[in-house]
């Protein structure tokens, strides 16, 4: 396996790096940072709904669609970035999603350990100490490998990241709350940020120990052309803003468990809105939004009927609507 | 219907195993409907999203992919064809594959030749058993 230890990198090539790995079948490591900040939404996202373009373009954000899962995510200097690019038929790879980042994320777990954070592996991928997220991470198959990315949060700007999504100003600092209360950082947990180059060799330590030795790579003339071709294709409109299936409402996530679901709806007065915050994925709170509520719907009890039920977006999104038409108003998604 | 594991394998549906595939295939006339099966449906974890291409395919031809627990996987079609329809039920919610993975099709192909000879496509009792357990020893082992 080839070890790529790169350091500052120019953002998107923080990105083209490791997919143009995947596609050209090259096992590897790879740690890196980004030289300017920017937000990288997964494969089936389209940034329309998930990003206050106006602000990321007046603010020299950059944005960036990229092949595998998870949310989108504010990404800056105050990151490290680890990928891991394995070949789907290796042996050592798990089948299932769970089991491949509960495997792979063993050594940046262990790297939290030795900077005397005590990180642990909470499904589906994060990694916490004290029930707040200090890394996040994504995988999925790019070409003939699969892929692990992640990121290991040295500091983290809450306030750009509540203010890139796209969301009603209203929610805006229910977000920056919930960011708050909910991540966490090294800056944090140790008070100090041990240099990016110290991670990084305590990185390579745990893989070594954990997959064998590695062998330094370096980014030739055929993996500069990969990713060359691949900027072109992932800079172009059709890829970045490739409209998927329309979800039903809108779904912020905080961490794991943790969400805020805004459903619109529409009547004859206006448009309106309902609220809920998600704790330990159970609806813990609901809010109304819009000048022209319902006067026959009685918040109270609609509130009763909402709260404590296990969040999935599609039945909340339906019971909402359908506890508005129990009081006989008119909506319309 | 064979169960292993509590998971469902009904037989009057094909399978599509290759690399881990998981599909069911039942046809139906001119067409044939393709869905997970209930091993992918009980290890994938929970689906949030899915997206196939309408499109003319190849056997082993990517059309596609979906994502569970914050991976995304590849869809490659079962057999050469045209995709014909998408479940747009689906689309919106995916996780209906998790709650009920045989009443949940995901796209119809129809079929360039109906007579497949697919060596990675079974309908048989004992492979479909055979192929299970060995894909519940490689969960096991790793």
């Amino acid at each position: 396996m080839k070890l790529f230890n790169l350091g500052e990198l120019d953002w998107k090539q923080t990105q083209l790096i490791y997919h143009a790995l995947a596609y050209k079948n090259i096992e590897s490591l790879v740690l890196h940072f980004s030289r300017n900040k920017y937000i990288s939404v997964g494969l089936h996202q389209d940034p329309r709904d998930e990003l206050d373009l106006n602000f990321c373009k007046n603010n020299n954000i950059g944005i960036f669609r990229r092949e595998i899962g998870g949310g989108t995510v504010l990404l800056d200097n105050n990151q490290l970035f680890y990928n891991l690019i394995i070949n789907r038929n290796n042996p050592i790879v798990p089948h299932f999603p769970e089991n491949f980042f509960r495997k792979f994320l063993q050594p940046v777990i262990e790297t939290y350990h030795e900077l005397g954070i005590t990180a642990e592996f909470r499904p589906l991928c994060d990694l916490i100490v004290k029930e707040k997220k200090v890394s996040g991470n994504g995988g999925g198959e790019i070409g003939n490998c699969k892929v692990l990315a992640g990121n290991i949060l040295l500091d983290f700007d809450y306030k750009r990241m509540a203010r890139a999504v796209s969301t009603q100003d209203t929610l805006r600092g229910k977000f920056l709350e919930l960011m708050q209360n909910n991540i966490t950082t090294v800056k944090k947990e140790l008070r100090v940020i041990p240099s990016k180059e110290e991670i990084c060799s305590i990185l390579v330590k745990k893989f070594e120990g954990f997959l064998g030795n590695m062998t330094e790579g370096s980014v030739n003339a055929k993996i500069t052309k990969k990713m060359a071709e691949l900027d072109k294709l992932y800079s172009s409109d059709k890829w970045l803003y490739q409209r998927g299936t329309k979800q039903i409402g809108r779904e912020i996530k905080v961490r794991e468990g943790v969400y805020l679901f805004h459903k619109t709806f529409d009547t004859k007065e206006g448009s309106e809105g309902i609220t809920c915050e998600i704790d330990d994925n159970t609806v813990k709170k609901v809010t109304f939004t819009g000048e022209y509520f319902p006067s026959n719907i009685d918040k109270k009890k609609f509130k009763e009927k909402l709260v404590g039920l296990e969040y999935d977006r599609n039945k909340l999104a339906n019971k909402i609507m359908s506890l508005i038409k129990t009081y006989g108003v008119v909506a319309y998604d | 219907m064979i169960e292993i594991k509590g998971m469902k394998f009904p037989l009057d549906r094909k399978y599509y195993t290759k690399n881990g595939a998981h599909l069911w295939l039942k046809f139906e006339g001119d067409f044939i409907k393709i869905g997970m099966d209930a091993f992918a449906a009980k290890m994938i974890g929970n689906i949030s999203f899915i997206n196939v291409n309408r499109m003319t395919v190849k056997s082993g031809e990517l059309i596609g992919s979906f994502e569970s627990a914050k991976y995304i996987s590849k869809l490659y079609a079962p057999v050469s064809g045209k995709i014909i329809d998408v479940n747009k039920n689906i689309l919106r919610d995916s996780s209906k594959i998790n709650k009920n993975p045989y009443k949940s099709w995901i796209f119809k192909i129809k079929p360039d030749n109906k007579k497949d000879d697919n060596k990675y496509i079974i309908e048989d009792e004992d492979k479909i058993i055979s192929w299970i357990t060995e894909e519940i020893k490689k969960i096991e082992i790793k």
